[in-house]
């Protein structure tokens, strides 16, 4: 079996947006969903796991996006601070040593 | 004209008047029920589960859970049972031939004339209806949370429930409901079975569903209805509050996505349970009932988990379609097309390697991240209305939490019974 590959979607809201061009990272964003900006940031499945287990409520959306959704705020806002920091979605293994 | 419902028999609402109620409730027992109980007393007593008169004896549940039937042989696929400890029967005086009061909220709401005390083996039940005895399938959960004693008997209503705001015009009983759709002159009527607030997947399908009930039917004038019919029943933390989910379906009609030519909203107290299959030939059961003609089904109907195959349900449904008088309309899911530009159905579009599915939780995210979500995948006018309803009934937010199983407005009462 492949490695799976399953995104956290962080929808990018004006404060978001702001940051990523002060650091200019503004070409990041995707576009999703009719003119929404996301960041899509990767988990394999041991991240998936763990991300499950340390986030009680967080939910992996099996039946229909395949997405980890349910992640609140705070933690998608420290996901995505990373994200500028690193300058990188690779950030899931910094994310989950703050646990 | 009688009405019609489920296993060709006409229905029949057992309800007393006040003043003849008042007098045959007097000096009989009062005998408190729980919010299940007494949703399913409302559905006994308007033809919601007609040809049901009352809560199953044991013949009745013993042909359901072997033959998905009752005992006169028409299909029923979900026990109605009204359970009750040895200690209750013993303290309240239960017996076969006596009649007791039922009482919700301290009121008396039915009578419930006691025919049978019988025991069922509830791992039996739960391996019959759910096709499993896990306890972690919410359906076995209520199942083994049953007290050990079963009473069965007939019910008729001695008080109608007040339906309180903002529900009232939406409680609409089987008998009403053929009223309503000789006034739209429809002809045919789907059911949307929802327990959610709509996004544009949830109008499409009914769009879509719509579309291929009208078939062959002449364009001079409306002749199909969609009904959203709600399940309303018991809540769970992180549900959508029912005020939410019961004033942005009919949003959809208000804001012109629908109209009044061809939607309505509705909604039936019902706990769900879960039973994938099972559950859905009750819905049918169910609609039926309330005089539609067609009912959508989409893939793991009322499923939970991976209890139940994506067409198990229509696989069921297919073995009984001669004996219900409802026709299932199968939906395939919609979904965003950037190439299209556009919501389309996964049967129409091949631009697969760009499809953006999505979901209500998925669109839940994007309003917690603090982004409005799009018009295409959730109406404006339904995402305000989800934030109006957080405020005025959700003590803020949109979700169930604990403070709103508190301090909710119930959907009904049962006020004190007057001649
Ligand atoms: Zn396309």
């Amino acid at each position: 079996m492949s490695e799976g590959k399953y995104p956290i979607n962080l929808w990018v809201n004006e404060e978001r947006y702001a940051k990523l061009q002060a650091a200019g990272l503004a070409d990041m964003c995707k576009e999703a969903m009719a003119g929404l900006k996301v960041i899509y940031v990767y988990a394999n499945d041991a991240q998936k796991d763990k991300i499950l287990q340390v986030i009680p409520q967080a939910k992996f959306d099996s039946a229909t996006t395949k997405s980890i959704e349910l992640i609140p705020r705070k933690q998608k806002d420290k996901i995505f601070d990373l994200v500028i920091q690193k300058k990188s979605i690779d950030v899931l293994d910094d994310f989950l040593k703050t646990f | 004209m009688a009405a019609i419902g489920h296993g060709r028999k006409p229905i029949v609402e057992r309800i007393l008047e006040p003043a003849e109620a008042v007098k045959k409730i007097q000096g009989l027992p009062q005998v408190p029920i729980r919010s299940q109980i007494a949703n399913e007393v409302i559905g006994i007593s308007y033809g919601f589960f007609s040809p049901l008169e009352g809560f199953m004896n044991s013949a009745d549940v013993d042909s359901v859970c072997k033959k998905m039937r009752l005992a006169s042989g028409v299909v029923w696929s979900i026990p109605i049972v009204f359970d009750m400890s040895d200690a209750e029967i013993g303290k309240y005086g239960i017996t076969p031939g006596k009649s007791v009061v039922l009482t919700y909220m301290g009121n008396p709401m039915a009578l419930f004339e006691v025919e049978e005390i019988f025991t069922y083996d509830k791992k039996e039940m739960a391996q019959a209806i759910y096709g499993t005895t896990e306890d972690k399938h919410p359906g076995c959960a209520r199942t083994y949370k049953y007290a050990e004693k079963f009473i069965g008997g007939k019910i008729t209503l001695v008080n109608r429930p007040k339906i309180n705001e903002p529900y009232g015009p939406y409680f609409i009983t089987p008998l009403e409901m053929r009223k309503k759709f000789e006034e739209r002159g429809w002809k045919r009527i789907v059911a949307h079975q929802t327990r959610n607030v709509p996004h544009t997947g949830h109008e499409w399908l009914m769009k879509g569903a719509w579309s291929q009930t009208y078939a062959e039917l002449p364009i001079d004038k409306p002749y199909v209805g969609v009904l959203v019919n709600a399940i309303i029943g018991e809540k769970r933390k992180g549900d959508y509050i029912d005020e939410a989910i019961i004033l942005t379906q009919d949003e959809l009609r208000k804001s012109g996505y629908f109209g009044d030519h061809n939607h309505l909203t509705s909604l039936t107290f019902w706990d769900m349970r879960y039973a994938g299959p099972k559950e859905a030939v009750f819905h049918s059961i169910l609609r039926t009932n309330l005089g539609l003609t067609h009912h959508m089904f989409g893939r793991d109907h009322a499923g939970v988990g991976t209890y139940y195959g994506a067409y198990d349900a229509h696989n069921l449904l297919a073995t009984i379609q001669d004996e219900l008088d409802i026709t299932p309309v199968y939906s395939m899911n919609w979904l965003y097309c950037p190439h299209c530009g556009e919501v389309t159905s996964e049967g129409l579009c091949n631009h697969k390697s760009e499809w953006q599915k999505f979901s209500g939780t998925l669109i839940r995210s994007i309003v917690d991240d603090g982004v409005k979500p799009p018009r295409l995948i959730f109406r404006p006018e339904v995402f305000d209305l989800v934030m109006e309803c957080a405020e005025k009934y959700g003590f803020g937010s949109p979700f169930v939490t604990d403070e709103y199983l508190e301090k909710r407005t119930p959907v009904f009462s049962i006020e004190p019974l007057k001649a």
